[in-house]
């Protein structure tokens, strides 16, 4: 008999806790209700990426001395570099110069690695085609300049949030003249 | 007591003056609220659709639907225009009669059922002696019509979800019967205005939720099993079966689905305001807000205000537990079978009929406070 009671006490125990814990389920998720939303409407704003960000690969043809470091480096020898000897000046001249950036992993050590510099990371990422081999890149696509966001009049650029003012942490509205933390690369003389 | 306005009755008065027989009148009046009810039921979808969007967005933090008219409120238009244009496949080795038969049999009955929702004291299509009867025996079809589209896809997936939402409808019909039946119980009646009614006289105070505090919570969790709201959302889970029963359906078929468990979504939160919340009864009774400043009942301003106050009560009482359902949905995992089958047989089924056995002890005992 004892027993039997303790197990419908027990049952009922455990129901109210259930009970309990899916009305703090509902208190976070009607918490999160009246927060600002933290998405970035995408075609009208997008966000300004980072120095450092990692984006289609920019080639500067002229720089280039046919080295092949770049295709020695890379971890499945994507750039095609064609070239060939001239005897009179004993140089490589470059003739073409390609990445197929559908097969591209974008880890920049092709950038890295070039003794001259004459490759580059842009933050270009909107790189959808409807063809994939519109995605190979030659050298003449690989020379021009992405489109930078700020001068987009269609397009609000957002700063991401590292490079929000201290104490910020939403990028639209933010108040005029404010500057993140730390000095611009303009700013600093020396 | 004032009856309110009876727009049939005056219709009819109306068109006997102009010469017309009763039985014309009333043949005429008939596809009216017919009409007015199938409109509502499509609008209310919509909006429901729009604000299960909206505040699964806000409860996520993201927008959601903002660019297709003000604040997105086209979307589900949007949407459904879509599902209209879009090409009705019918799979090569389905049998095509269950298949088209399925969500027509699934949809159906939804839709019949609002036959006996009420919005005041005349503003009911139908007033059954039968009614919240008849709103349990038709929410059993649907589960045939699921059975039937989820049998005839000729898909594994399908064939699962359809047996899924068989056997969820099947165990949680019994405590929602049991759980109206204490209801109406108390209200000696199962008409859906009587049960109002009775409930009427004291505001908040006189509504049902606190005669039934147990009665209301397993009234709530069986009827979103019967919508296949989240937390039971079992037959189209769409982790485990692509999206159940509605894996090879498409277009319009589809779109039948999708409008199908909105409908019944707001079908049962109306039913629940009328069982529980006092339908379209308002917090504080427009009668005594009326005596308390002086103003006869009878007074035809008053009469309106009532009206389209209850018709308000109502959505708003509706709407507010559409809001509850999409806060739990975000809220809430998605249970196991066996879980589901577990809460159903052994925590619902025990505890409505200890609620309907209790509600009849506190009837006999107590008869003025629960309906002698």
């Amino acid at each position: 008999m004892f027993n039997l009671l303790k197990q419908v006490t027990d049952y009922a125990k455990e129901t109210i806790q259930a009970a309990k814990y899916i009305g703090e389920g509902l208190g976070v998720t009607f918490d999160h209700m009246r927060r600002r939303p933290v998405t970035v409407q995408y075609p009208y704003e997008k966000l300004i990426p980072s120095e450092r960000y990692r984006g289609r690969i920019h080639f500067e043809f002229d720089k280039c001395i046919a080295c092949e470091v770049c295709v020695r480096v890379c971890p499945i020898n994507l750039p095609v570099v064609d070239w060939e000897f001239k005897k009179e000046i004993k140089k490589k001249e470059l003739k073409h110069y390609s990445i197929d950036f559908g097969v591209c992993i974008f880890c920049g050590n092709c950038v890295e690695y070039c003794p001259t510099n004459c490759l580059s990371m842009t933050e270009e990422y909107e790189l959808a085609t409807y063809d994939r081999h519109q995605l190979n890149f030659d050298n003449v696509a690989l020379g021009r300049l992405p489109y930078k966001v700020t001068d987009d009049p269609m397009v609000t650029p957002l700063r991401e949030f590292a490079y929000l003012p201290k104490g910020i942490s939403e990028p639209h509205d933010l108040p005029k003249g404010s500057q993140r933390s730390g000095q611009r690369p303009e700013d600093i003389t020396q | 007591m004032n009856s309110g306005i009876d727009l049939q009755g005056s219709f009819i008065e109306s068109l006997k003056d102009l010469g017309l027989s009763q039985g014309v009148a009333k043949v005429l009046w008939m596809p009216l609220p017919m009409l007015l009810m199938i409109l509502g039921a499509t609008v209310g979808v919509l909006v429901c659709v729009w604000l299960e969007r909206k505040v699964s967005a806000a409860v996520q933090q993201r927008i959601g639907p903002e660019y297709a008219g003000p604040l997105g409120v086209l979307q589900p238009v949007a949407d459904g225009m879509k599902l209209v244009f879009k090409e009705d496949i019918i799979p090569a080795k389905a049998d095509s009669t269950l298949f088209t038969l399925g969500p027509v049999l699934v949809v159906l009955p939804v839709f019949l059922s609002y036959l006996i929702v009420p919005f005041g004291q005349h503003l009911v299509i139908t007033d059954l002696n039968v009614g919240i009867f008849l709103w349990i025996s038709l929410s059993s079809i649907a589960p045939i019509g699921l059975l039937m589209s989820g049998y005839s896809s000729n898909n594994k997936y399908s064939l699962l979800g359809g047996l899924r939402a068989a056997a969820q409808s099947i165990s949680y019909e019994i405590p929602l019967a049991f759980a109206v039946l204490a209801i109406v119980l108390m209200s000696n009646s199962l008409s859906t205005i009587d049960i109002v009614n009775q409930q009427s006289g004291y505001g908040i105070l006189g509504w049902n939720i606190w005669r039934q505090p147990v009665g209301f919570i397993i009234f709530w969790i069986a009827a979103l099993a019967e919508c296949e709201r989240l937390p039971f959302d079992l037959p189209e889970a769409e982790e485990e079966l692509v999206a159940g029963y509605q894996t090879e359906y498409s277009g319009m078929k589809f779109g039948l689905f999708y409008v199908g468990s909105y409908v019944n979504l707001v079908l049962s939160s109306l039913v629940f305001a009328i069982l529980y919340l006092g339908g379209w009864e308002s917090p504080i009774p427009i009668e005594n807000l009326a005596s308390w400043f002086g103003i006869s009942e009878t007074n035809d301003t008053l009469e309106i205000i009532d009206a389209a106050v209850g018709i308000a009560m109502t959505v708003l009482k509706t709407y507010f537990l559409v809001f509850f359902a999409v806060l739990l949905r975000w809220t809430v995992p998605r249970v196991r079978i066996d879980q589901l089958l577990n809460l159903g047989w052994k925590f619902l089924l025990p505890v409505s009929l200890v609620n309907l056995l209790l509600t009849a002890a506190l009837k006999l005992a107590f008869p003025f406070a629960f309906g002698g």
